[in-house]
């Protein structure tokens, strides 16, 4: 193994923990506030790149296809959540995985239908590569470092600063003591979810460069978001960021060694993880609802 | 009513038609219900009674399935050997992976298990390589012995074959479930985990318990598929069809006793008739899953139980009999 292997491997592992923080960031807010585990998250994620594929193949901008695939997204979130999340938030949080698990799946097949099995490439925006200690890194995996980061601090910022955030705070420790203060908690549970949602579309859209856009793309990276949640503890956004960091360095650096140890490592380091603490390592005790 | 709806003598006269249903039906169909509806037991037990939701029920399979699979592609002919070595080969994985498992609690077990399937079909398909042979798997025609009484080469033997076996782990649960201690401490442990601890149970170790009874289950019938198929290859531990055994269960009614046998039915009869019409089947099952999920997830034999309940009630009251076996 020599050096710069090693440092575009580092860089690969930091640019898949910004993609996996992003996706992984909606299932935690989500969470955290009302209790529910939302697989359809997913769906977000594969219709992200699939409308950024759609939109930079019709206009040439990729830009302009992040900006469509983030609102497509709002739209069917927004959708889902009236038709169907809407109902499950007050049922056990068992109710809200098998349902999400099912728009999930009902999103594959309608992407199926839509796009198509075959794979679709999508053109990296920023060609360029630039030089880290006499290794190229293209310039791309570090704007997706960027990216990551600063969506951490916004989402930071936004749940510690802003009003609203702090109503959120609030709605995560005691929600009906939120409710009792007149602020409408289903108001806030809407504006979650459609964040979140936006957040795995991003990732979706990010990642799209990467890899080929196929429909199976949303189930073949939910292992690696449940690694990174668990690990993480599930309802932390610090968590979340940490085990990003952690599983991106596993899964590149595995690679690196073995090829099939990228899948293998990370399921064993959850495991040892869980073994010493079993609600991940920033997860509160959690109530069993 | 409801005595005589549990009792054993229903699960022969229910096994007896579904046998002889095969005048009306083909019997590659009945004998796939047959097969599945022991997977379906495991992840119906698991949800209903213990309150875990696995979507990671085909990794289990796939144990099965190998250990049967390997044991006729390298060392044996004797398909009656392979199920047991693949029966074995579950029960010991189960042990290893329910220890660590069995800790977490009910949203962590859901996400883990995802997670093992995944890591297992990678294991299938890639670490494992040199001796699964991935993608193509295991091909075993020709590779089996006729056996004597019942010769599972035949698809005929099979077919008898499964309908025993699936009777026989009918027959199992049916004890597990309405007569045993144990199948109504796991009960507890899905209502109030906290205070059966509280009693003095060892909640950690019914619940390991549970977890390897319910995923050997799912064994047994990895192992028949293998048999059955005279395949196997990494496509069974495939996430996409994580979801069919919970699908299932909830269609059937997660924890009654005949309801994974309906959904089953219902399931892979829907499933073998929209395939005709639709391209892509996960769409029906996504829209399955919501609906059963929004109609009250009690599943067709939970929603029976309830009106028959309803019914004899009213018919004699006081009912003591009821309330003593009234279980679900």
């Amino acid at each position: 193994m020599n050096g710069q292997l090693l440092i575009s491997a580092i860089v690969l592992g930091l640019s898949m923990s910004g993609i996996y923080f992003l996706l992984t960031v909606g299932l935690s807010l989500c969470y955290g506030l009302m209790r529910m585990i939302s697989l359809d998250q997913f769906f977000y994620y594969a219709l992200g790149a699939y409308m950024v594929y759609t939109v930079t193949s019709l206009t040439g901008s990729f830009w302009l296809g992040m900006l469509g695939a983030m609102l497509t997204t709002l739209v069917a979130a927004f959708v889902v959540e009236r038709l169907i999340v809407k109902r499950v938030y007050s049922k056990p949080v068992m109710f809200s995985m098998i349902l999400t698990f099912g728009v999930n799946l009902l999103g594959v097949g309608l992407i199926k239908y839509v796009w198509g099995l075959s794979p679709k490439p999508v053109a990296s925006p920023i060609s360029g590569i630039m030089n880290i200690f006499g290794t190229g890194v293209p310039i791309y995996r570090l704007f997706v470092i960027v990216l990551a980061v600063v969506v951490y601090l916004a989402v930071q910022y936004f749940l510690n600063k802003t009003i609203l955030g702090t109503a959120i705070r609030a709605g995560i420790d005691d929600a009906e003591k939120v409710e009792a203060l007149g602020i409408n908690i289903n108001r806030l549970f809407t504006l979650t979810f459609l964040l979140s949602s936006v957040l795995s579309a991003l990732a979706g859209v990010i990642h799209a460069p990467f890899v080929m856009v196929s429909p199976e793309m949303g189930m073949s990276i939910t292992a690696f978001a449940f690694m990174v949640v668990i690990i993480g503890g599930l309802g932390s956004i610090k968590g979340t960021m940490v085990s990003a960091l952690i599983v991106g360095q596993v899964v590149s650096i595995g690679a690196l060694i073995w090829a099939p140890l990228a899948e293998m490592a990370p399921f064993l380091v959850m495991m040892i993880i869980l073994l010493i603490k079993p609600t991940g390592l920033y997860g509160s005790k959690l109530m069993n609802r | 009513m409801k005595r005589y709806l549990n009792s054993w003598s229903t699960i022969i006269i229910v096994f007896t038609l579904l046998y002889f249903l095969k005048a009306f039906l083909p019997a590659a169909f009945l004998t796939e219900v047959a097969i599945y509806s022991i997977y379906a037991m495991g992840c119906s037990f698991l949800i209903g009674r213990l309150g875990l939701t696995s979507f990671g029920q085909p990794a289990f399979l796939a144990f099965g399935a190998y250990g049967a699979g390997i044991y006729l592609y390298y060392f044996g002919t004797n398909p009656f050997v392979a199920i047991l070595v693949g029966v074995l080969a579950s029960v010991v994985v189960n042990m290893l992976v329910g220890l660590f498992f069995v800790r977490l609690n009910s949203s962590y077990f859901t996400l883990c298990n995802q997670a093992f399937c995944v890591v297992t079909f990678f294991l299938f398909q890639k670490a494992l390589v040199k001796w699964t042979f991935g993608d193509n798997g295991l091909l075993l025609i020709s590779r089996m012995d006729p056996t004597p009484v019942i010769d599972l080469t035949s698809p005929k033997g099979i077919y008898l074959f499964a309908f025993i076996v699936a009777a026989l782990v009918w027959f199992f649960y049916n004890y597990l479930m309405k007569r045993s201690v144990f199948g109504a401490t796991c009960l507890c442990v899905k209502d109030n985990e906290q205070k059966l601890r509280f009693l003095g149970y060892k909640t950690y170790n019914i619940k390991w318990l549970a977890f390897v009874i319910a995923n050997t289950a799912a064994g047994l019938a990895g192992a028949l598929y293998t048999v059955y198929f005279c395949m196997v290859n990494a496509n069974i531990a495939s996430v996409s069809s994580a979801s069919e055994a919970v699908a299932i269960s909830m269609l059937g009614g997660a924890g009654t006793l005949f309801g994974p046998l309906v959904g089953t039915f219902i399931f892979i009869g829907l499933k073998d008739i929209a395939s005709q019409f639709i391209r892509h089947w996960e769409v029906l099952v996504g829209l399955l899953l919501i609906v059963v999920m929004l109609a009250g997830q009690k599943g067709i034999v939970g929603s029976l139980e309830g009106y028959l309940a309803k019914y004899t009630a009213k018919k004699s009251e006081p009912t003591p009999a009821l309330t003593q076996e009234g279980g679900v």
